[in-house]
């Protein structure tokens, strides 16, 4: 790559260019294709990424250096002071119209059927740079498999590609797992696995957005829309507490695809495939779609309005209240609530019935503390060191991997991964002595050991932060407002009450009144945990469910609510990392009731508490007014909870 | 069960050994496979690969960029004609033509008895002086002529010509 840095740097580390006459300063060392983006002028690339190293190899970028006798590729020169670079002098012009009449010599003309066809940059420089012919006949064109199936997931159209390398860039920087590579040679080049085996990477489903035209493609969307047909709505990935900021793309009130939506600080654009391709559960039908109330247990079902719902809530609940008391009822939230829910359910539970027995999710953790929450994501690059505490945490939100791989190999990040169990002196051997910043990573199961570790290296001299990966994709927020037994809102120290765990053992043994549940059915997903579940549903005499899935809490609730889903709703929720971001309504809600939000201030309007906010957005600037963090987190900022109580 | 002898492996170990970066050792490594099975298998790959410590994808990358590396097992011979200018202004298009008669199938296929596999689609060999030349078993033979191949042929077919057991 051709070195035009200047011998004399201005003081600023600055540099001027003119960019086809317009003068920028950027600064020192920057690519020349980022100079001309930042003047507004655009530039053709094939090969180059925003998150890969330059290699040069399509050569579409060349252009008119005033420092150079011949054209140079924008993505690997860098600039210098002074230097003027022509984008469309008739010599780059000649070029481009070479480079794509090469590109197009045996590509096949099936844009009408390609799953890449109007989101395609072949495409579209060709139609913005290209000659309008070509000197080929296409009855000459060189022919490879249209349909080599890669993967589950992954497929390849060997005529479409245009060997840019940046899947086999992918798979060398950004995974390391190098199932890509590029076999043959000249114009037989065709990218390929070893042996033709199946790709097994849990990050495949990044392929097709790396690719610039339509070789790699998403199984589960081959011939399924056309980009314009697609409703895009931003959002949250909802599979983890890793926060992935995404893209929903949905056609006739379906989602039809995940897509990546950058954010430098979290995902850096990748998504992993178990987020990316869950799309298709939030299409499900099988949904709650009407309120019902059943005036005893085993009750016939009568289907109400939602204002006869509420109130027969409002009364069943008040007569327990009346009879037992209000440390009778329990309130259980879930990890795939939003904030604004969790606030308002909060308040419902402390404010309203008065009980302290309110959580979210099942286990007790001792010692909750914001110190666990404290190391960010993207903070992980500036640690001399990293610990994570078994496998856990890259299980559970695989993002992370990535990320750590980042560290490892562009920033020398030392990446220790220690079996869950590690003592702590072994951790501070692997580690070593001395000052700098180390961070330390964990699952939920983990925290106890994460805590001894990150304590003895501190006495070792360490500045140390924790990272905790929560369950579910609200985990955290559930944690800072409150919802959780001793703890209030901000980890302030309220009465102290029942878990999760507990609250269904005291329902299943007959010691819970009522039991209020919001989003219920996703607090116990394996085997035992759904048992004690449904014992104690069977034994609770009054349950007040708000529940979008059909299952054992919709047939056994004495008042059914319908829920909405994370994706026909708007909110915010917290990543792990404590990052507040916005989830937004991608499709219209499978029932006519009010959101969650309303429903709960409707119930505590019944039960006598009035003038509570209904929509998400009030609800929000109620949490804010309340809880500093949020204030100082607004839209995508980390909630931070440093000199808080303990 | 190891493709590849323990000779083989030490070899490719030597050549991991002999470079800062064991990229720089597919090569050679890649010979000493194929000088043992008579081709560079999957299975032979992976096995280089573990040993120099890359991906089998990147050996493979480099075995199917290379002409000479033979994807797929061969005759029990390996023979190369040159046809490159030199050698094709000194007959090497009969040479092509009688080795096609001879050992009854074209260029890049082995014959029936299973003792010869062929190609003319080398470049050049390097032995101009000696023009028409191929190459068989990595050794050279020149100033070629359709009798002179004949006895090459028959020379290496013998089994007191194989009994040295050295091919490379």
């Amino acid at each position: 790559m051709p070195d035009t840095r200047p011998v004399e740097q201005p003081e600023d580390g600055r540099v001027g260019v003119t960019v086809d006459g317009r003068a920028v300063r950027v600064p020192k060392g920057t690519l020349v294709l980022d100079a001309a983006t930042q003047a507004g002028v655009h530039i053709p690339v094939y090969c180059a990424h925003p998150k890969m190293d330059p290699v040069a190899v399509c050569r579409m970028c060349l252009v008119k250096l005033s420092t150079s006798p011949k054209l140079q590729p924008a993505c690997a020169t860098v600039v210098s002071d002074g230097m003027a670079v022509e984008t469309r002098a008739p010599e780059v012009v000649k070029e481009q119209e070479g480079v794509l009449e090469f590109l197009l010599l045996n590509h096949p003309l099936d844009c009408p059927v390609c799953d890449r066809g109007g989101e395609c940059d072949l495409q579209d420089f060709t139609q913005r740079y290209g000659p309008p012919t070509s000197r080929f006949p296409i009855t000459e064109k060189v022919h490879f498999n249209k349909a080599l199936r890669l993967s589950d997931r992954i497929e390849l159209d060997q005529e479409r590609c245009i060997l840019c390398w940046r899947c086999t860039r992918y798979y060398e920087e950004i995974t390391g797992e190098k199932e890509l590579v590029l076999q043959q040679r000249g114009v037989h080049t065709l990218v390929a696995t070893f042996n033709g085996q199946p790709l097994t990477s849990e990050f495949q489903g990044n392929l097709p957005e790396v690719c610039p035209v339509g070789a790699l493609t998403h199984v589960r969307y081959r011939f399924v829309s056309r980009p314009w047909d697609l409703q895009r709505t931003a959002s949250i990935c909802p599979e983890c507490s890793y926060g992935c900021n995404l893209n929903v793309d949905s056609r006739d009130f379906e989602i039809k695809r995940f897509a990546s939506r950058d954010n430098p600080l979290v995902d850096d654009m990748w998504l992993c495939d178990r987020g990316r391709y869950s799309f298709p559960r939030w299409n499900s039908t099988d949904r709650v779609r009407r309120p019902l109330v059943r005036e005893a247990r085993g009750g016939v079902p009568v289907a109400v309005t939602l204002a006869g719902a509420v109130a027969a809530a409002a009364r069943q609940l008040a007569a327990v209240r009346e009879e037992r008391g209000p440390g009778a009822i329990a309130v259980l939230g879930s990890p795939e609530s939003t904030n604004e829910e969790l606030w308002l359910l909060r308040r419902l539970a402390r404010e309203v019935l008065g009980t302290p027995h309110l959580d979210h999710q099942l286990e007790r953790f001792a010692g909750l503390a914001p110190a666990e929450h404290d190391l960010g994501i993207a903070e992980t690059e500036e640690c001399r060191a990293v610990v994570v505490l078994g496998e856990e945490p890259e299980h559970r939100a695989p993002v992370l991997r990535l990320r750590l791989f980042k560290a490892e190999t562009k920033r020398g990040v030392r990446v220790h991964r220690l079996p869950a169990g590690t003592a702590p002196a072994q951790a501070v051997e692997a580690v070593g002595t001395g000052p700098g910043l180390v961070g330390v990573i964990a699952d939920e199961t983990a925290r106890a050991g994460a805590a001894e570790i990150a304590a003895a290296l501190a006495a070792a001299g360490a500045t140390v932060k924790r990272l905790t990966v929560t369950r579910g994709p609200n985990g955290r927020g559930a944690k800072d407002l409150g919802v959780t037994p001793g703890l209030d809102a901000g980890y302030r120290a309220a009465a102290e009450g029942m878990s999760g765990r507990e609250i269904l053992e005291a329902a299943a043994a007959g010691r819970v009144g009522a039991l209020v549940m919001l989003n219920g059915a996703a607090l116990a997903v394996d085997g035992d945990d759904r048992d004690l579940l449904e014992r104690a549903l069977a034994s609770v005499a009054v349950l007040v469910a708000v529940e979008s899935r059909p299952g054992p809490v919709a047939q056994s609730a004495t008042v059914l609510i319908p829920g909405h889903s994370l994706m026909e709703k708007l909110g915010t929720i917290t990543s792990c990392e404590g990052r507040v971001q916005r989830v937004r309504a991608a499709l219209p809600p499978a029932t006519a009731t009010a959101t969650e939000t309303g429903v709960l201030s409707m119930l505590a309007g019944a039960l006598g508490s009035t003038g509570w906010p209904s929509d998400p957005i009030a609800v929000h600037r109620e949490i804010v007014t309340a809880v500093p963090a949020y204030a100082q987190a607004g839209n995508g900022g980390r909630a931070l909870f440093r000199g808080a109580p303990a | 069960m190891s493709v590849l002898s323990a000779a083989t492996r030490a070899e490719v170990e030597r050549h991991r050994d002999r470079y800062p970066q064991a990229r720089s050792a597919v090569l050679p490594s890649l010979w000493a496979l194929q000088n043992q099975i008579g081709h560079v298998s999957p299975e032979g790959m992976r096995e280089v690969s573990e040993i120099l410590g890359l991906a089998p994808s990147e050996v493979e990358a480099v075995a199917s960029f290379y002409a000479m590396y033979l994807d797929r097992p061969g005759g029990r011979h390996h023979v190369l004609v040159c046809v490159n200018v030199s050698c094709g202004l000194r007959g090497a298009d009969d040479i092509v033509a009688h080795l096609e008669r001879r050992l009854g199938c074209p260029s890049g296929g082995t014959s029936a008895d299973g003792e010869f596999t062929w190609e003319h689609t080398v470049e050049c060999l390097g032995a101009c002086g000696g023009a028409p030349a191929m190459q068989v078993d990595h050794h050279f033979h020149e100033n070629l002529t359709p009798e002179r191949v004949d006895a090459v042929l028959e020379a290496v077919r013998a089994p007191s010509a194989r009994a040295g057991g050295d091919r490379s």
